[in-house]
C-alpha cells in the first residue's frame, strides 16, 4: 500500500532529504518546507520505499499538495 | 363499556409512527447508506435507554365513519435517553417524511426539544438531516407561524447557555435545521454523507447563476475546513462516538461541575521525551501535539476543530482525572500565527471553557497576529481583539505554559487573569520576535554596517538573549521557570490546589456562546 504525504500548509521547499528509490525509516525526516520564516521538517510516517518525489529544493508549494509516496 | 375501542386506536397510531415515512422509503435512506432517525438515535445512546416523546403527532386520516385509516408521523423523533448513564435528550428530523421539511407538529416537536433540554437541565443532541420550510404547496391556505414570533431561536440561546449542546449533520441539512447545527457547543460532519447548504444547487442556480452540486456546495471539503462545523466523522457511526466523548468531558448543566473520571495515568509521571521537543535552533518547527498527549492523561486527549483556524489547537482532555480545556499553537501552520479564523476559534474554545468550568490549560508558542495584506483584509486585528478580550473577562483558572514564542498583543490570548504562568527553558517573549524587530528597529545601524546581514544577525542574537524566560522569572512575571519532564506533575498539583474554586464558579457565564 502506497503512503501519500501532502503539505499540510503552504510554503516554499527548502530542503529535500530523500529521492525516489531511498529506504526511509519511520520518523525520518524526508523534506523541509519553509513557511512564514519557520523550518517545518515532515517525518515519514512508515518505514518503506520512496516511490515518487512531487517536490524540489526551491518550490513554492500550497497546501493539499501531494509531496511524496512510499511504498 | 371499555376504552378498549380508543387504545386499540393509541395503538394502531403508534404501531403507524413506527413506520416513519414507510417502507420504501426506509429502503431509500438506506440505499443511500444512511440510517433512520430512530435508527440513529439507537446507535447513539446506551442500549435500551431511549423513552421516546410524541409518537402520537401527525396528521391522522379517518374514514366517512371516524375510523382511522392511515395516520402520518410528525417529522421530528425526540425522547430521553442515556449517554455513559447520564440521561440526555436528544431529537432529529425524519428525512423518510417530506424530506424532513418540517411539518407544524414536527417542528413544536423540535422547539420543545430544545425548552425541554433547559427545563430538565440535560444535555441536548440533534441528529439532523433536513431542510428547512419551503414556499408551500398552493393549496395551502393558513400561513406558518414566522420565524421570529415567537422567536424560535430563544431556546437554542437558552440551551447554549445551560446545557451542553451537541448536534451532528448526518444527511443534507439546509435552512433551520442548519441553523441550529452550527449554534452548538460541538457539531460533528459525516464526510461521506452529509452536506450543510443554507440553499441547494437549484436555489442557488436560480439566484446566482452558480452551478454547482450539493457536495461542491456544501460538502465535508467546504465545511470541515471553514468553521462551520468542529469536526469530521468518516461515517454516522464515527459521529456518534464523538459526540459520547465529548459529553463525557462535560457535566449535565452549568450548575453542576464537570465529572472528574478515576485515573490510573501517574500525576507525577515525567516524560523524558519533552526536554528536547522543542529544537534549539530557532527556526525549526515541532509537532505541538506529541508534547500535549505526553501531559495530559493519557489518552484523554480529544482535539476540536482540528480542520480549521489551524494554527491554534483546541481540545478537551483530563489531568489526573479532572476535566480541562488544552489551547495551544501549532508552529507548523502558519508558524502559529493568530489568524483571524485561529482567533474565532480561540474565542469560541474559551466561551466553551467558561460555560462549563472547564480550566484552562494553555501551551503557547504565539509568534503573534498574522500579519500581510491577506490578514488586513481578514481583519484580523479585531477577531484576534476578540479573543484577548473574552481571555480577559474570563474566569475560570489558567495555567499558561510558555512553551516557546511568545509575543505581541496576541500573546494576551493565551493568559487567564491571575493564571498561573509556567515557562519551559526554551521560551522567548517580548513585543514581537526579533526576526521582524530588528530589522525595523535598527535598520539604519542595520544598512550602514559594512556587512549588514552579519549586523542583522549579531543585533538578533543579542536581543534574543533578552528574550530569555530567566529575567521574566526574575521579576516574577513567569511564576516557575521549569524543567519540561516536570510539566505535567506541577500541572497535576495546580489542578488540587484549584479545586475549592470551582464550585464559586456554578451557573452561567457572564458571556454567552454565539456561534
Amino acid at each position: 500500500m502506497t503512503t501519500l504525504i501532502e503539505l499540510e500548509t503552504g510554503g516554499s521547499v527548502w530542503k529535500v532529504l530523500v529521492k525516489e528509490g531511498d529506504d526511509v525509516t519511520e520518523g525520518q525526516t524526508l523534506f523541509i518546507m519553509e513557511v512564514m520564516k519557520m523550518e517545518v521538517p515532515y517525518d515519514s510516517p512508515v518505514t518503506g520505499r520512496i516511490s515518487a518525489l512531487h517536490i524540489a529544493e526551491g518550490d513554492v508549494a500550497e497546501e493539499g499538495q501531494p509531496a511524496v509516496e512510499i511504498g | 363499556m371499555t376504552w378498549k375501542d380508543e387504545v386499540d386506536d393509541i395503538n394502531r397510531r403508534r404501531e403507524l409512527a413506527s413506520r416513519q415515512g414507510g417502507e420504501q422509503a426506509i429502503a431509500a435512506q438506506h440505499r443511500k447508506g444512511r440510517l433512520t432517525i430512530r435508527e440513529r438515535i439507537d446507535a447513539l445512546l446506551d442500549p435500551e435507554t431511549f423513552q421516546e416523546l410524541g409518537m402520537g403527532a401527525g396528521e391522522a386520516e379517518l374514514g366517512d365513519d371516524g375510523a382511522l385509516k392511515d395516520f402520518s408521523p410528525a417529522n421530528y423523533v425526540l425522547g430521553f435517553g442515556k449517554i455513559g448513564g447520564r440521561m440526555c435528550l436528544v431529537g432529529g428530523e425524519d428525512f423518510t417524511l417530506k424530506g424532513g421539511s418540517p411539518s407544524t407538529a414536527g417542528l413544536r416537536k423540535s422547539v420543545y426539544t430544545e425548552k425541554l433540554a433547559v427545563k430538565y437541565r440535560v444535555p441536548l443532541i440533534r441528529l439532523h438531516e433536513g431542510a428547512g420550510g419551503s414556499v408551500g404547496a398552493p393549496k395551502t391556505k393558513s400561513l406558518s407561524a414566522p420565524v421570529f414570533e415567537p422567536h424560535r431561536f430563544r431556546s437554542v440561546g437558552e440551551a447554549l447557555a445551560s446545557v451542553p449542546v451537541a448536534s451532528a449533520a448526518l444527511g443534507a441539512v439546509a435552512g433551520m435545521p442548519a441553523a441550529r447545527l452550527v449554534a452548538s457547543h460541538f457539531s460533528v460532519m459525516s464526510t461521506s454523507t452529509a452536506q450543510i447548504l443554507i440553499a441547494g444547487p437549484a436555489v442557488v442556480q436560480r439566484a446566482m447563476g452558480e452551478k454547482k452540486t450539493k457536495e461542491e456546495l456544501g460538502g465535508a471539503g467546504v465545511h470541515t475546513k471553514n468553521g462551520t462545523v468542529d469536526n469530521a466523522s468518516e461515517d454516522e457511526t464515527d459521529a456518534f462516538v464523538q459526540i459520547r466523548r465529548f459529553l463525557s468531558y462535560l457535566p449535565q448543566h452549568v450548575w453542576e461541575l464537570p465529572p472528574v473520571a478515576t485515573c490510573d495515568d501517574p500525576a507525577d509521571r515525567r516524560e523524558e521525551a519533552l526536554l528536547d521537543i522543542v529544537p534549539r535552533d530557532r527556526r525549526r518547527a515541532f509537532d505541538m501535539r506529541k508534547a500535549l498527549v505526553l501531559i495530559v492523561d493519557d489518552g484523554s486527549f480529544f482535539e476540536i476543530g482540528r480542520g480549521y483556524g489551524r494554527s491554534q489547537i483546541t481540545g478537551l482532555a483530563r489531568m489526573n482525572g479532572q476535566p480541562v480545556g488544552v489551547w495551544a499553537n501549532d508552529g507548523r501552520y502558519l508558524a502559529g500565527a493568530m489568524t483571524a479564523d485561529g482567533a474565532h476559534k480561540a474565542r469560541r474554545f474559551i466561551e466553551l471553557c467558561e460555560t462549563f468550568h472547564l480550566p484552562i490549560l494553555s501551551f503557547v508558542d504565539e509568534p503573534g497576529f498574522m500579519i500581510g495584506s491577506q490578514a488586513e483584509k481578514e481583519a484580523t486585528i479585531r477577531h484576534g481583539a476578540n479573543a484577548v478580550l473574552t481571555a480577559a473577562m474570563s474566569s475560570v483558572p489558567w495555567a499558561s505554559i510558555m512553551v516557546r514564542r511568545s509575543f505581541g498583543v496576541a500573546q494576551a490570548a493565551h493568559y487567564g487573569p491571575d493564571g498561573y504562568v509556567l515557562a519551559w527553558p526554551s521560551a522567548e517573549t517580548g513585543a514581537l520576535p526579533v526576526e521582524g524587530g530588528v530589522a525595523v528597529a535598527f535598520h539604519r545601524e542595520i544598512a550602514q554596517a559594512e556587512d549588514p546581514d552579519a549586523k542583522r544577525r549579531e543585533l538578533e542574537e543579542m536581543l534574543a538573549a533578552k528574550q530569555s524566560p530567566f529575567p521574566r522569572a526574575e521579576a516574577f512575571s513567569v511564576h516557575e521557570l521549569i524543567d519540561p519532564r516536570q510539566t505535567r506533575p506541577m500541572l497535576c498539583r495546580w489542578v488540587e490546589r484549584i479545586q475549592p474554586l470551582l464550585p464559586q464558579l456554578l451557573g452561567p457565564s457572564g458571556f454567552p456562546v454565539r456561534p
